[in-house]
């Protein structure tokens, strides 16, 4: 037994290699050379209905960014986008995840229909949930009307207050399929024998759940947040289509606003600035989190 | 019989003009609210007549229809001809994507036909032709005939009569204590700066000029139209997040008693509302009235190898019966002389109302900065002046800073 | 007898009543668009809000099978989503293998990298990518929209991947490979099968991503491949939203992932017996 691991080992390292270069070709050609001349695009002044004028200004636009108003307010939207919908959408997933796990007559249609929102295209999303939101002909008012919880049709869209977190409530309810997914899957991996040992020594469910469950969900876990974080913060088309950032200022997350800048203003400099800032941050969010929790994922 | 043969006969042809290049192909892209693909008659009816050139239309979706255009210029690969509005005219421009049409102008016979205002607007800053037009509309007011008979209300023919009649059609209707029609739909976001621009631009406010919208008579302008939503409360709550889809849908529901649109949403309107719906000019200023003019035009691409080709297919878009079936799909109105005289596609009230607009249509400033004002600068600063996070003149500030900066 | 009954009993008001209250929050927009789309154009605006159509129409469906070449934009992104899952599963489980399974330099810096690949935002990298289709003379194919796909689902799948494969013990793959089995025949023959529950929801997740996408599928390509995304959009014009159209759009766009993952679901299963054999 001592033997045989250390002779694979040493002769190892051709092999992941090999096995690797397609997808590392693949990605090199389709990101990372975009993403060079993105990143070169950021240190010049670039507008491209303005070809004679590109110049290169080293880290104005940085500077400009830290002094943007705007960008500490899509900044701070970031934050809560982020953070709000992965943990509502893992609540709610790993809610569905355990229940679609259990015995039922209707299971195999019940893991179909619960994946339905996620298989929508976003743009239908986008405009279904804001005709849900709608205040003059929408459902969510009118349900509100008449069991009396508003006594006023409420701009859930139009109102800075309640904007953001009404979309965070539509992103919630198209992602939390992905967890249910995943989390399922994990939740198969788990050899049935370390329930059957727990129950011959008496564990209730709840104990079983917590030391048998979910210690051995935690890799899958760990993953599944950590890329649903990835996916949630860049996902701007259901804003886009909601409510386009507004109103003012209200729903401006990050890679919105630079792509707000990029194709409305065609400021590809200052917008590829504001991408180049995120995806540092979001790294940086990244490492921190693998730091902590992710020891036995990577 | 005849057909079979023929068809064979084009179909050798084809083949043989693919290895000696004979044919030419003519790449178009256009957006279209129409999905049931009315173009592909108009494709065949051109390449019966112009044998040797091949039309490929494509139909790119409008929400991304200046992305993909843009991207596919600055990538090195974009169409032949396109379907383009003025606002992009500047930054196309600038970026040398044009090709001038004057000198196949010249020569062509349809030059006549199309209605004289037309080349004047389509003009560019360099005082060439690089846009064919193709079809336009004119902002007017929609009212609800019945609701204003029904409360004694005359039509609005200025900031005053509006104002008014926009208050009294604010209503209660079944004393239940919520409000369930509202005066005015207005439309706060993306698209809404034509609103914004009939009550504010013809009341001493210059876009144009450096300084022009930061005089008092324009902050006041700004302030009345503001005050419409915060004071008087005559627009829905939802203002300032609704497009078009919320404004056309909360007329077509009954929400509003007014709204500002065009003549090719008249037929929902109709079908919805039935006679209950009219249609008049929009209010004027004190120094004349503003509507906007939306206007669609072709034009060819500097990078096109076809271009005399190109040409071809863009004078047979904009001329006489071709030109009245791609309205007639498309909903809009016909550029030519002789298409608008026997128009009927739509009832006569709103072609009236059309009509009676067009001498003050105007667009918004020939700059490359129009896009960036259309696209977030307008809508960001409308929100939050609606919203009450900054002032009338703040807002003002900062679109004189956007164009004159 | 009264055990059974009590104990049906428990289940339902436990497990299935919030399952039901899960599903009816899942389905609820869904099944206000699949009424919509039923609903005759001109009532659709009408108030008070008609919940159960009056009127019943096929209308839109028939209007956009027939003239809207939906099928044939629902049939190319078919072959775009499983041709995605194709190439997607096999570089990203044959990645993930890598990863789960050996300790090499460069390792971590590869993982990390990966990620980055989804950090960034997509729409600043569309105009060079552009460029890089057009000098391959891939515009417009379903190569191209394969490829760009795959690789913005590699990443996250081979991340998935990792953790489902880190939860075999490696001791089977060695006993596999003192049995005989080379390296990758122990992967092929033991630790995927014994993880293909995670196969199966990391398949799922490429194929509805790739179904979904919609920004490189209108911008790479559009006319000669034209997915179903692209197809939806132009149902939402400048001046007029085709709802019936554009509902009885989204209602079939979504049946094909269903389906699938109907179908499939049971592979959900079978892993958890094979992990009752594994040891």
């Amino acid at each position: 037994m001592g033997m045989t691991p250390r002779r694979y080992r040493r002769r190892l390292p051709v092999l992941p290699y090999v096995l690797l270069s397609p997808v590392v070709l693949v990605t090199l050609v389709i990101i990372f050379y975009p993403m060079l001349q993105a990143i070169w695009m950021s240190v010049h002044d670039y507008i491209i209905w303005k070809p004679q004028d590109i110049r290169f200004n080293a880290f104005a636009h940085f500077v400009t960014a830290f002094s943007d108003e705007v960008f500490w307010i899509s900044l701070w939207h970031t934050a809560i986008w982020i953070s709000l919908t992965v943990s509502l959408q893992l609540a709610l997933g790993f809610a569905a995840a355990i229940l679609l796990n259990q015995d039922f007559p209707w299971r195999a249609l019940a893991r179909g229909l619960i994946i339905i929102p996620w298989a929508l295209p976003s743009v239908v999303i986008g405009l279904m949930w804001s005709w849900v939101y709608d205040p003059n002909y929408g459902v969510l008012n009118d349900f509100m009307l008449r069991f009396g919880l508003l006594t006023q049709s409420m701009p859930w869209l139009a109102n800075p207050d309640t904007a953001l977190y009404a979309i965070i409530l539509t992103l919630t309810w198209q992602g939390f399929p992905f967890f249910a997914v995943m989390i399922l899957a994990g939740l198969q991996a788990i050899p049935s024998s370390y329930y059957e040992a727990a129950e011959l020594d008496g564990a209730s469910r709840r104990q079983q759940f917590w030391h048998i469950t979910l210690p051995s969900l935690k890799g899958v876990l760990v993953t599944a947040v950590l890329l649903r974080i990835i996916w949630v913060a860049n996902s701007i088309d259901v804003i886009y289509v909601m409510t386009s950032g507004g109103p003012g200022y209200a729903t401006h997350t990050l890679p919105l606003y630079a792509f707000l800048r990029t194709y409305t203003a065609m400021d590809f400099g200052y917008g590829s600035a504001l991408a180049v800032l995120f995806t540092l941050m979001l790294l940086g969010v990244v490492v921190l989190y693998l730091r902590r929790a992710g020891r036995d994922v990577t | 019989m005849r057909r079979l043969i023929a068809s064979v006969f084009a179909g050798a042809l084809l083949f043989a003009g693919f290895g000696a290049n004979a044919e030419e192909e003519v790449r178009f892209w256009f957006h279209f609210d129409n999905p049931d693909n009315p173009i592909s008659q108009l494709v065949s009816k051109f390449e019966q007549e112009n044998p040797g050139i091949k039309i490929k239309a494509e139909n790119i979706p409008w929400n991304t229809y200046y992305e993909k255009l843009n991207t596919s210029i600055i990538g090195g690969n974009p169409p032949d001809v396109a379907m383009v509005k003025l606002f992009a005219l500047p930054q196309l421009l600038e970026m040398g994507a044009l090709h001038p049409l004057d000198d196949h102008i010249a020569s062509w016979d349809g030059k006549a036909d199309i209605q004289d205002e037309l080349w004047e607007l389509n003009r560019a800053s360099d005082g060439k032709n690089y846009y064919m037009p193709l079809q336009y509309v004119v902002l007017y007011l929609y009212y609800r005939k019945d609701l204003f008979d029904q409360h004694g209300v005359k039509v609005p023919t200025n900031r005053e009569e509006f104002l008014e009649a926009a208050k009294k059609l604010t209503l209660d209707t079944n004393n239940d204590g919520r409000i369930d029609v509202y005066g005015f739909g207005m439309r706060g976001a993306k698209g809404g700066h034509d609103h914004w621009a009939t009550f504010v631009l013809p009341n001493g406010a210059d876009i144009n000029k450096e300084g022009g919208l930061l005089t008092p008579e324009a902050i006041a302008a700004n302030q009345w139209f503001i005050d419409l939503h915060r004071v008087h409360k005559v627009f829905p709550p939802s203002a300032p997040n609704d497009g078009f889809k919320e404004i056309t849908g909360g007329f077509k529901a009954g929400r509003t008693a007014m709204t500002i649109h065009h003549i090719g949403s008249s037929a929902g309107m109709v079908e919805a509302l039935g006679d209950k719906v009219s249609a008049a000019p929009v209010p004027q200023g004190t120094q004349g009235a503003w509507t906007a003019f939306g206007d669609e035009s072709t034009a060819v691409f500097s990078a096109s190898k076809v271009k005399d080709a190109a040409f071809k297919w863009v004078a047979f878009l904009s001329s006489g019966d071709n030109n009245v079936e791609f309205n007639k799909a498309s909903g809009q109105l016909p550029v030519t002389k002789s298409g608008s005289a026997e128009w009927t596609l739509h009832e006569k009230r709103f072609v009236d109302a059309t009509v009676a607009s067009l001498p003050f249509a105007r667009t918004l400033p020939a700059k490359p900065q129009t896009s960036e004002f259309v696209g977030s600068s307008w809508p960001t600063n409308m929100q939050r002046a609606l919203l009450g996070e900054i002032s009338a003149e703040e807002m003002l500030r900062n679109i004189d800073n956007l164009y004159f900066k | 007898m009264m055990v059974g009954r009590r104990s049906r009993l428990n289940r339902f008001l436990t497990i299935e009543l919030s399952m039901l209250a899960i599903i009816a929050f899942g389905l609820g927009p869904y099944l206000w668009m699949v009424l919509t789309s039923i609903k005759p154009e001109e009532l659709l605006f009408r108030l008070p809000i008609d919940y159960w159509p009056e009127q019943v129409t096929l209308e839109h469906y028939v209007r956009l099978l027939s003239k809207a070449n939906f099928l044939e934009n629902m049939g190319q992104s078919l072959v775009v989503a499983v041709g995605t899952v194709c190439v997607g599963l096999s570089l990203s489980v044959t990645a993930a293998y890598s990863f789960s399974r050996f300790r090499f330099p460069g390792r971590r810096f590869l993982m990390l990298k990966f990620l980055v690949i989804n950090m960034f935002p997509v729409v600043l990298l569309i105009i060079p990518l552009f460029v890089v289709m057009r000098k391959l003379g891939l515009l417009d194919t379903y190569f191209a929209l394969i490829i760009a796909h795959s690789t913005f689902s590699i990443p996250f799948a081979t991340w998935m991947m990792t953790s489902y494969i880190n939860t075999i013990p490696v001791s089977l793959d060695e006993a596999a490979m003192t049995d005989g089995c080379t390296r990758l025949g122990a992967m092929w023959r033991v630790v995927l099968p014994l993880c293909l529950p995670g196969v199966v929801a990391t398949g799922i997740y490429i194929f509805i991503t790739s179904w979904n996408e919609y920004l490189y599928a209108a911008i790479l390509a559009g006319q000669n491949v034209r997915t179903i995304t692209v197809g939806i959009q132009t149902l939402i014009g400048e001046f007029e939203i085709e709802w019936g159209l554009l509902t009885a759009g989204g209602t079939l766009g979504a049946l094909p992932a269903t389906i699938l993952f109907i179908v499939i679901q049971r592979h959900l299963i079978e892993g958890m017996v094979a992990g009752a054999v594994k040891r």
